[in-house]
Order: structure tokens, then sequence, then C-alpha cells
């Protein structure tokens, strides 16, 4: 299986490396080429966030197998200020961005997304797409 | 997805070479369903793409890659309209959830129009949006006295429907049609001072009517005051009364007066959804109000309730801006 | 549908400038815009109500409930150039006997 590869994210150019290294890893995987832009696009926003709440993060993209499964597992985790809602941060009206953005945005471009954050401690994120 | 593919390959190849217009409607109507099935913009754009590879072996790369693109870029798209459907779908269920509170609220408030022995009674009253804020309670005991009471609560929707379930309560713990409107509004005002916040209060009329003496007394809380048309002078009257609207100070006193109604006389008391005419500022409504009053005066009160409810509607052009309650008692 | 204040100050008196119209969308705004006035003993808010082309009764509640504030806070609240409209609007509520309202203010002492 691949390595898991690691992206700072400090800079909004570091959003672009952190796209680019997923979607070629996406491709490795074999994931179609909607699919390598729904991937690509969820860590954007997953990087985006990490800028805009937590100063600096960063981004893990590994590739997933189980039995019969492959898959691609994307983290965000970062030191920042942390969520209260968790459960809330999900919903759409709840969003910050009015242009299809943000968590919830994450929550339908992939298939399953976990999140753990405590105030003042950090927030990590996992979002996890399946080969269908 | 494959059978999809294929699909969509053969409409677009068939328009490319014809062109026709039958082609271009099969396509939407082809749309339509991918759209039913949840495909999403760039999945599309994807499909398009790799049919038109099919189609066209020499197809530049630089076409293709301006294809990648465009995929790449529908992708917010296409949130979008997920986000706009899973908006829809809250929507219906908030829907669903008033339109069971409103049906609760109808059966709790559930009034009968009494038909005492020499005096005609109507009412109607008509909400602006699904939960009403006008109540209008009758009470009528032991062929002596009957009783009414008229009230609108401020605000719409359900706060305010909630407001008015407490004034129905406190009416109800009243039992008898024949306490005193001064005395009932008293006791109201406490009920609701206690109850609500600051910035949610009622205006109320509440009249008695001795069936044997015809004299019809009177109390109002902060409420647009009753016409009285007298038969004798064929003339109207406006029964003034000042009185604090309920809700807002915990002791309020409150007066009450008598006339005595006579054959052919007949009082209107409304909320005042029916005197709201904010577009009309020339227009004085309660002088409509005694208008057609005056014209429908032979017709049964209920007649009456409704003539006049149809008119003002037609007057705001069949949009009102607040609930609408209306009763008409006729000696 | 839609709602402004401007305010002037004076000392202990603070003059409020509502124009618009006051029903339920506009409500809430007028609401909050009255809730940053910070309230103190022995100060008077003169609201002039002279552009205030329509208000129902959520318009109202606005008021009861800041009249309710400044009654607290020991201020005082004065209503002013209202319309004959909303003069009988307040007569009929049984606010004017609760409120002070007034034809003119010291906004036209001025003039």
């Amino acid at each position: 299986m691949r390595e898991a590869k690691t992206v700072e994210i400090v800079t909004e150019l570091d959003i672009v490396t952190a796209r680019k290294i997923g979607r070629d890893e996406a491709k490795a995987i074999g994931f179609n080429d909607v699919d390598q832009s729904r991937i690509t696009t969820a860590i954007g926003e997953l990087a985006k966030n990490i800028l805009l709440y937590a100063n600096m993060g960063k981004i893990v993209i590994e590739e997933m197998e189980t039995d019969n499964l492959k898959g691609i597992s994307i983290s965000s985790i970062d030191k920042g200020q942390g969520m209260t809602e968790v459960h809330k941060v999900l919903e759409d009206d709840y969003t910050t961005s009015s242009t299809g953005g943000g968590l919830p945005a994450v929550k339908r471009l992939v298939d399953s997304i976990d999140i753990e954050s405590k105030v003042g401690k950090g927030t990590t994120v996992k979002a996890v797409k399946w080969l269908s | 997805m494959e059978q999809i593919r294929k699909q969509y390959k053969k409409i677009l190849s068939d328009y490319i070479g014809n062109q026709s217009e039958s082609d271009l409607y099969i396509g939407q109507n082809f749309i339509k369903r991918m759209i039913q099935k949840n495909v999403t913009p760039e999945e599309v754009i994807s499909i398009h793409k790799r049919a038109l590879e099919e189609i066209y072996d020499d197809i530049p790369d630089s076409v293709l890659h301006g294809y990648d693109f465009l995929i790449e870029v529908m992708v917010h798209f296409g949130l979008k309209v997920q986000e706009h459907q899973a908006l829809l779908a809250k929507q219906e269920e908030l829907r669903i959830e008033m339109e069971v509170a409103a049906k609760i609220q109808n059966l709790l408030l559930e009034t009968e129009v009494p038909k005492p022995r020499g005096v005609d009674i109507g009412m109607i009253s008509v909400p602006l949006r699904k939960m009403n804020g006008d109540y209008v309670h009758f009470m009528h005991d032991d062929d002596r006295f009957l009783s009414v009471a008229v009230t609108d609560v401020v605000g719409k929707g359900v706060p305010a429907a909630l407001c008015m379930s407490m004034v129905k309560y406190g009416l109800d713990t009243l039992e008898y049609a024949n306490s005193n409107p001064s005395y009932v509004l008293e006791v109201l005002n406490k009920i609701i001072e206690k109850s609500v916040d600051d910035s949610m209060f009622v205006s109320l009329c509440y009249a008695r009517y001795n069936l044997k003496t015809n004299v019809f007394t009177w109390s109002s809380a902060g409420h647009e005051p009753s016409l009285y048309y007298q038969a004798a002078t064929e003339s109207f009257h406006d029964l003034e009364a000042k009185g604090l609207l309920l809700g807002i100070l915990p002791e309020t006193k409150y007066t009450q007066q008598d006339i005595e109604l006579n054959d052919g006389d007949f009082v209107i008391i409304m909320t005042d959804g029916v005197t709201d005419f904010r577009e009309k500022e020339e227009f004085d409504p309660r002088e409509k109000i005694k208008e057609l009053a005056n014209s429908y005066r032979h017709l049964s009160a209920q007649a009456m309730c409704e003539e006049i409810y149809k008119e003002l509607q037609r007057l705001h052009n069949f949009k009102l801006v607040d609930d609408f309650s209306v009763v008409v008692i006729k000696k | 549908m839609n709602v402004n204040v401007q305010f002037r100050e004076d000392g202990d008196l603070l003059v409020g400038f509502i124009e618009g119209e006051i029903d339920t969308y506009s409500a809430p705004i007028l609401r909050d815009e009255l809730e940053l006035i910070r309230l103190s003993e022995g100060l008077l808010v003169e609201l002039d109500l002279s552009n205030v082309n329509y208000m129902d009764s959520t318009g109202l509640g606005v008021f009861v409930a800041f009249y309710k504030k400044i009654v607290k806070e020991n201020a005082r609240l004065k209503l002013v150039n209202l319309s004959a409209r909303l003069t009988r609007l307040f007569e009929i509520t049984g606010l004017s006997e609760l409120m002070e309202i007034e034809k003119g203010g010291a906004a036209n002492a001025s003039i």
C-alpha cells in the first residue's frame, strides 16, 4: 500500500499543493475523473477551513484498504479553537459560506466524515471515500 | 450508470446529426430523469465528455482539457443544488408540523355561535396564515345571558396563537356568561401579564348581553371600538371604551358601559385586521364598514359578516394583512 | 418594510428620529436599534415619529417593551410628532395614558 502523504497548510498556496497531491493519489488509487474532482474539492475545503479557523494545520492523505474495498482518507488536523457544536456544523444553514462550501459540502463529496474537536485544543476531521 | 451513458450518447449523437427540436426535447426529458436519480451536474459533463470522445476519435486534447476544467468548476454548482434540495426537504417538514399545530389549535379554539331567541348572531374569523391570532369566544347559558369575547393577539403565527390559548383558558375558568365585563378583563389581564414576555400583549373586547332586559354591556382592553347601529335614528355610534391592552401592567382596572338594544339595532365587534388599511391612507376604514353594514342591514347577521368580509377582501386586492374577525349581534 | 433610526445626543436628552414603516418584518430591526441605547437614571429619550408612515400592533410591541425597560432604569420616554392615525392607535390601546405622547418636541424647538 502507498505511504500517507502530509501537507502543511500555512498559506493559500499550500491549499493548491494539497489539492494536487490529493488528485494524484486519487488517480493512482483508481478513482474516475469526477470522483477525482470531488476528492480534490473536499481537500480544498478542509484546507481552507484550517486557514480560516485555525491559522495553520495539516492535511494527511492516505490510501485505505479493507477486505474488498479500496478508498482514500483525507484528514485535516489543526490545533485551533475547536468547535462547540459539532453536529450543528454539518447542517446546511450553519455554514458560513453561501456558495455551497464548508463542512456540509465536504460531507456531500465523500462517503463518511468523522469529526473530533475539543474547545481550545483543536480539531481533526477525517473524510473517507471508497471506490464504487 | 452504464445505461445512462449509453442513452445519453445516443441522444447526443442524434442531435449532432439532425439538430432537430424533438432531439432537444428528448434530451431534456432524459435529464429530468437523471436529476431524479440524483445525477450531479459534474457527472453529466463527464458523461458528455466521454460520449464525445466515443463519437469522434479526433478531438484535440486541448478541448478535452477544457472539459476537465469544466467538470472541476461544476462541482460547486452540484453542491449548491444538493444544498437546495436538502433545504426544500426541511421546509416541507416544517410545513407539515405547522399544519398539525394549526389543526390542534383549530380543535382547541372551536367556538359555537349561539342561537338564542330574539337575537341573531353572526361571526367570521379568517387567519392571515395557518395559525389564527384572533379569537372569538362565545358563552351562552341559562337563557338570560350571552357573552362574547373578541381578542387579537399581537404578532402572528405560533407565538401569538400560544398566547391566545392562554386567553381561552382564562375565559374558560370564568364559566358563566353573567360575569361583569370589567371584572373579566381584570382577571384576564393578570393571567396574561404574568405569562408573556415584555413585547406580547392582547387587545380584547368583552361584551355581555342580557337577553331578558336587552341590555348590552361592554368593556374594552385596547381594542378597536365596536360599532352600534340604532334603528330608530338610523345612525351609527362608536362604542368607545378606554382601557389598556391586556398584559402590560399587573393591576390594570377596567370600566364598563351599557346600552339597551331595540328591534333592528345591531352591534359590530371587530379586530384591527378589519380596520387595518396600509396603502389607502385617504380611506377611513370605519366609515367603509358603516357603509357596508348599512347597505346589508336587512340580511342575517351571518350574511352581513360574510358580505363585509368579501368586500373588504376585495378592497385589499385579496391580500389582507392581518387576521380578520367580525362579530355581528342583531336584535 | 424598512425602518431606521437616527440618534442625536444632548446631555440628558437623547432624541431618536424613526423613519419608515414598523411592521412584523421591520419591528425586530427597530427593537435592536433601541436595545443599543444605554439607559441611565434621569435620561430622557424622545422618539420622533414624524416620518413613520405605518405601524401595526407588532410595532406597538417594540415600544411597550422599550417603555418597560425605561421604567426599570428610572429614565423617561416621550413619543412625539405622531400622525393622527398613530395617535389614535396609541389612544385606543390605552398606551397614551401610560406613555408620554406629544405633538411636537425638543426637535422642533430649534426650528
